[in-house]
């Protein structure tokens, strides 16, 4: 290395410094610190601080309560996500072919997106409110329970995610699709194909980078979903939507069990963690082969 | 929940620096009191100026109010975290009465014992003052009063020739005659609070009662008769079957409740004393038409008690101020300060027995005086350290039980296992 790469390396390193330090001191430190308090039974009204090891992982391996949780977390991850990209592709597709009022449209999906979550969640507390609520009333009138029946709330609260989120999908996929030439579109008709076929062999592959960007980021947010079914739910009934996330908080900030409330924060984390790996491997496969 | 951004982060630390340094300019000169309270509805807010009037009364001495985010959990949530890490950002408090003794044996309170005396709060509702004490220490003063009552629909009782149900079984015959002869599919018998939150406990805890037991016996054992109590959760499960009450309570809150009744559609409804200001206004479909009784109670078990609820003011343990904060603290609490609670429109009620035969309260509020017979024999949830702890563990049983994804036993059970584990670190 000649004098002069060290010297421009000393000033890289003294330029990224501030952004290392502030990020090791509001991510890492804290991060280290819910670790380390895991591994202690910390409970300030009892008067409690000390060390347990692991615990608290142990109980929470053989507890219903916390199995449950996962178990929600993952199925709401799941089917909210999935809905999410297939109706916001077909949103995407349907804002391309649209020629009149394109900008009304865009700019109404934008609403959704736009709106704070807590108010996503009062706006379906009275959407899905049993008599005098729009969804039963489009429903023919019915008096669907929906936030208050174990076996509709999830997909109540499913349904509501989907109709915030499924927007931010639809943009970025209607950007993506706003670059892709129409001469792409041209040599395909020439070429015979049908809309099918332009659909599988051109707009899909052009769009698989950002539709993996958008799986990355709406999972990583469902996996954390929080105020949704904190508002509208609490987590029920009988804790049919309490997600990890609720379970730490209730735990951690209305049961004051430091400890154990971070450890289930930790276990959310990992999970968050590896399914960030995962996702980023398979984004690093798809770049190299793109 | 989404992370501050950083910029946001940095404004925040840059601000809490800059506070800091004034805290400290101040220390030797004249007393600044923070007071850290929840937004009073109403058409005036009746805090400002309780405050100025006890500024110039205590010369030197100014406060600053500083209100709280709206709902219940965030406010625990703040305290949680300002007090735990220490911080004195503030000196008065206002807090839900459940959150007494769990603030007093954590150590965040100041005992007050030394300047409240037990006679100072003879005053009050016998069970403000118990949930405002705990070990034989006085840790809070009492402020405004919740209990736990039944609405019903007087018209619709006198044109059956009948009475307020006094047990849970007569009301079921009563609701099932009127719907029955009203032929109105939209009027529902009895509305309550069966959602997974805190406000299913107090309908269960009322329950419990009514049948002779209760969720936390007086000598410290979590669910002492699963018998009775599963029995009390059958009922309420029963209510549903049987169509009195409409399946959708198990999502019901307060404010869901308290609009059905509202708008004419259920004779019964169980509910605190804000919804009667609310059925009385102008536009009120049943306006005139309501009438109040206690909750009741079981045949065969025990009379109706409402659960109490409300807010207590109290002292922040590491305030640099403790003689201007319990003076504070005890003013707002006074007859004075709590006169201002019963202003037409706010929908708070004192804790203090006198001012319910307050003729200018009176007038603002004509139902006081029956509020006050209900409150005076009402009871508080259970008034110990863990009651945060136990009523989280319950909820999503009690839950459980009325949707049928668990029979109320083996509900109550689970409920019991869990309890015990967490509390064995007592």
């Amino acid at each position: 290395m000649t004098a002069r790469q060290r010297a421009d390396r000393r000033a890289g390193l003294a330029f990224v410094a501030p952004a290392v330090l502030v990020l090791a001191g509001l991510s890492l430190y804290p991060g280290l610190w819910v670790l380390w308090l895991s591994l202690q039974q910390r409970i300030p009204i009892f008067g409690i601080a000390r060390f347990v090891g692991i615990d608290h992982y142990a109980f929470l391996a053989s507890d219903p309560r916390m199995w449950n949780a996962v178990r929600v977390t993952l199925v709401f991850t799941v089917a909210s996500v999935a809905l999410e990209l297939v109706l916001g592709l077909t949103a995407a597709l349907a804002l391309q072919r649209q020629r009149l009022g394109r900008r009304i449209a865009v700019a109404l999906l934008l609403l959704a997106w736009a709106l704070p979550s807590v108010v996503t969640a009062k706006l379906f507390e009275w959407l899905y409110h049993p008599s005098a609520g729009l969804v039963n009333v489009l429903l023919g009138g019915r008096t669907l329970n929906w936030l208050g029946d174990p076996g509709l709330a999830l997909a109540g609260l499913i349904a509501a995610d989907v109709w915030r989120t499924m927007p931010f999908v639809a943009l970025l996929c209607y950007a993506r699709l706003l670059t892709i030439p129409g001469e792409v579109y041209e040599a395909a008709r020439v070429d015979g194909a049908g809309r099918l076929a332009t659909l599988t062999s051109i707009t899909l592959p052009l769009l698989r980078p950002v539709l993996l960007i958008a799986l990355l980021f709406r999972t990583l947010d469902a996996l954390r979903a929080f105020d949704l079914m904190f508002v509208l739910t609490g987590g029920g009934p009988a804790g049919t939507t309490e997600t990890l996330t609720v379970y730490a908080y209730r735990s951690l900030f209305q049961t004051l069990q430091l400890g154990f409330g971070s450890a289930i924060g930790v276990v959310s984390f990992m999970l968050v963690m590896l399914v960030a790996a995962a996702y980023l491997g398979v984004l690093r496969r798809a770049g190299a082969t793109a | 929940m989404r992370l501050p951004s950083i910029p946001a982060v940095l404004v925040l630390l840059a601000l809490l620096l800059l506070s800091g340094c004034a805290e400290r300019r101040e220390a030797g000169g004249p007393v600044t009191l923070v007071f850290k309270h929840a937004k009073i509805f109403g058409p005036t807010d009746p805090i400002a100026g309780l405050l100025r009037e006890f500024e110039a009364s205590h010369p030197g001495v100014t406060v600053r109010s500083e209100e709280l985010t709206w709902t219940s959990d965030e406010q625990h949530q703040f305290y949680v975290i300002n007090l735990e890490g220490a911080t004195p950002t503030f000196d008065v408090l206002m807090l839900d009465v459940i959150w007494v003794p769990e603030f007093a044996q954590a150590g965040w309170l100041l005992d007050l014992s030394p300047w409240v005396t037990r006679e100072e709060l003879a005053p009050h509702f016998p069970a403000a003052v118990a949930a405002a004490t705990w070990g034989d220490r006085v840790w809070g003063v009492p402020w405004n009063m919740n209990v736990g009552v039944l609405y019903y629909r007087a018209d619709l009782l006198a044109k059956y020739g009948l009475t307020p149900p006094r047990t849970w079984e007569a009301l079921v015959e009563q609701a099932e005659l009127i719907r029955a002869r009203e032929r109105d599919p939209k009027l529902d018998g009895v509305l309550w609070q069966g959602k997974q939150y805190e406000g299913l406990v107090c309908n269960v805890v009322e329950q419990f009662w009514a049948s002779g037991t209760a969720l936390f016996s007086d000598d410290g054992r979590v669910l002492p008769d699963l018998e009775r109590a599963a029995a009390a959760l059958a009922f309420m499960r029963g209510l549903i079957d049987r169509g009195v009450s409409p399946g959708w309570v198990t999502a019901g809150d307060e404010e869901l409740t308290r609009r059905a009744f509202g708008d004419g559609r259920a004779v019964f409804l169980r509910s605190w004393p804000y919804a009667m200001d609310l059925f009385e206004q102008a536009d009120s479909p049943v306006r005139g038409r309501v009438g109040i009784a206690a909750v009741p109670g079981h045949v065969g078990g025990a009379a109706g008690v409402g659960t109490t609820g409300g807010f207590h003011l109290a002292v922040n343990r590491r305030t640099r101020h403790a003689e201007a904060a319990v003076a504070l603290v005890r003013f707002l609490g006074s007859e004075r300060g709590q006169r201002a609670l019963t202003a037409a429109g706010v929908a708070l009620y004192p804790t203090r027995t006198a001012l319910y035969q307050d003729p200018a309260a009176v007038q603002a509020h004509p139902y006081m005086p029956r509020f006050h017979d209900l409150a005076l024999v009402a009871r508080p949830r259970p008034v110990t350290p863990y009651y945060l702890m136990i009523s989280t563990t319950v909820q999503p049983e009690f839950s459980a039980a009325l949707v049928r994804v668990k029979t109320p036993r083996v509900a109550l059970e689970h409920a019991q296992r869990r309890l015990e584990h967490l509390l064995a670190v007592r």
